[in-house]
């Protein structure tokens, strides 16, 4: 059973590794080339993702909610647009660099349409990467190209927000009381269980609530605040 | 390491210092963050990288150019774009490629086709995008950048 469901967890893992295996039995010659050409991803993966989980982790911990969702949030509007625009535009990296990031960003009050502008704009205009085109393809060609783009974002990303509501994201779906964890988030590093052994523990390598009577709020407050993919939520029973 | 990421890097050095002197601590918090943050991500992000290597070798960006070049202007867009999804090449390589394609007289609005959803649409970024926005965010994302994409080539066929 738990085979199964590890598989089913990594399922992407379990296939890229099986195209190697066969790969290596078919044509071992394509597979030392591709080991090759992956390289250069790891070189690059290496150079921006500490940086942007140690950049991602302190603007959690010291940009407070109000700020974020002052110039990112759903009533920051065209200044909203303009910032995201910003962030994406000014980033470095390949675009999942900008989901640890954006995930933050979306906690802390960042607005779904400005979620997708970041993580759009972090994928294709990049000043590196213009700059880039300009030479290859001449500057015409790159600027309207940059034009029509930045158009095309503006209108999907407020396409989207008509479809995707705020708790069709994960850890989105925490509106009943009580406190919660977003298994399927949780990657089950053991900082709540260590913050507050009394109410998380560990089973099967994802937390837990135990059953509790009373919380200490500021003990679990911290718990809270260590998860580093937010997977926990606690809500104050609404007493009408 | 362009300029860009030295900034990032730079930036987040200082910001790392400031918040070791105002406090130990929260400081020392948010490294272990950072820490869960890797752990948690590692073995997503390492099956891209190595997913992407794979694709590179199976479908070399020059032969994808060579087949563009052969087709009819709608079968090369509509191929473009979706070969565009699938593979994710670095910035100097797909430019002087989608380059040397106009150069040679390929239609233009392939050509932006492909360049446009190399980079912003990702079947193997998916799972990990999935992960962490859930599937209906993904799917709509991915789905919405394809069909943007395709009207942007339209556009520029029209403009250039």
């Amino acid at each position: 059973m738990t085979i199964i469901k590890k598989i089913k967890e990594n399922l992407f893992l379990v296939i890229v590794a099986l195209a190697y295996i066969i790969m290596f039995i078919a044509k071992p010659v394509m597979g030392i080339e591709s080991v090759k050409s992956s390289g250069y991803y790891i070189k690059e993966m290496l150079m921006i993702m500490p940086v942007i989980f140690v950049l991602t982790a302190l603007l959690d911990m010291w940009v407070p909610k109000e700020k974020i969702t002052q110039y990112l949030g759903k009533d920051a509007k065209a200044k909203g647009v303009f910032f995201s625009f910003l962030v994406g535009s000014i980033s470095a990296g390949p675009v999942y660099a900008a989901f640890p990031m954006c995930v933050m960003l979306h906690k802390k009050g960042a607005s779904i349409r400005n979620v997708v502008i970041i993580l759009s704009s972090w994928a294709v205009i990049k000043i590196p990467m213009l700059i880039n085109e300009a030479k290859f393809l001449g500057l015409k060609f790159m600027a309207i190209r940059w034009a029509l783009t930045i158009i095309a974002i503006i209108i999907f990303s407020w396409i989207t927000v008509k479809i995707i509501k705020d708790k069709d994201l994960p850890g989105e779906v925490l509106t009943q009381a009580g406190l919660h964890i977003n298994r399927d988030a949780c990657m089950g590093c053991t900082l709540c269980a260590k913050t507050y052994p009394e109410v998380f523990e560990m089973e099967n390598k994802k937390a837990l609530v135990k059953p509790n009577e009373a919380l200490d709020m500021e003990k679990l407050g911290n718990a809270i605040k260590s998860c580093p993919v937010k997977a926990i939520s606690y809500n104050e029973e609404k007493k009408l | 390491m362009d300029v860009f990421t030295l900034a990032i890097w730079v930036g987040t050095l200082i910001f790392l210092g400031i918040s070791l002197a105002k406090d130990k601590v929260k400081t020392k918090q948010a490294l272990k963050m950072a820490l869960g943050m890797g752990k948690g991500m590692v073995v997503s992000i390492l099956s891209i990288v190595f997913a992407i290597g794979l694709i590179l070798t199976l479908l070399p960006p020059t032969e994808i150019a060579a087949f563009l070049s052969t087709q009819s202007a709608l079968l090369a867009t509509v191929g473009g774009a979706l070969l565009g999804t699938i593979t994710l090449v670095p910035a100097f390589i797909a430019f002087p490629l989608v380059g040397t394609l106009v150069n040679a007289g390929v239609s233009v609005v392939p050509s932006v086709a492909f360049l446009t959803t190399l980079t912003m649409v990702g079947i193997v970024t998916f799972p990990l995008e999935r992960k962490a926005f859930g599937t209906k965010f993904t799917a709509i994302r991915n789905g919405l950048s394809f069909l943007f994409a395709i009207a942007i080539a339209l556009v520029m066929g029209v403009m250039i």
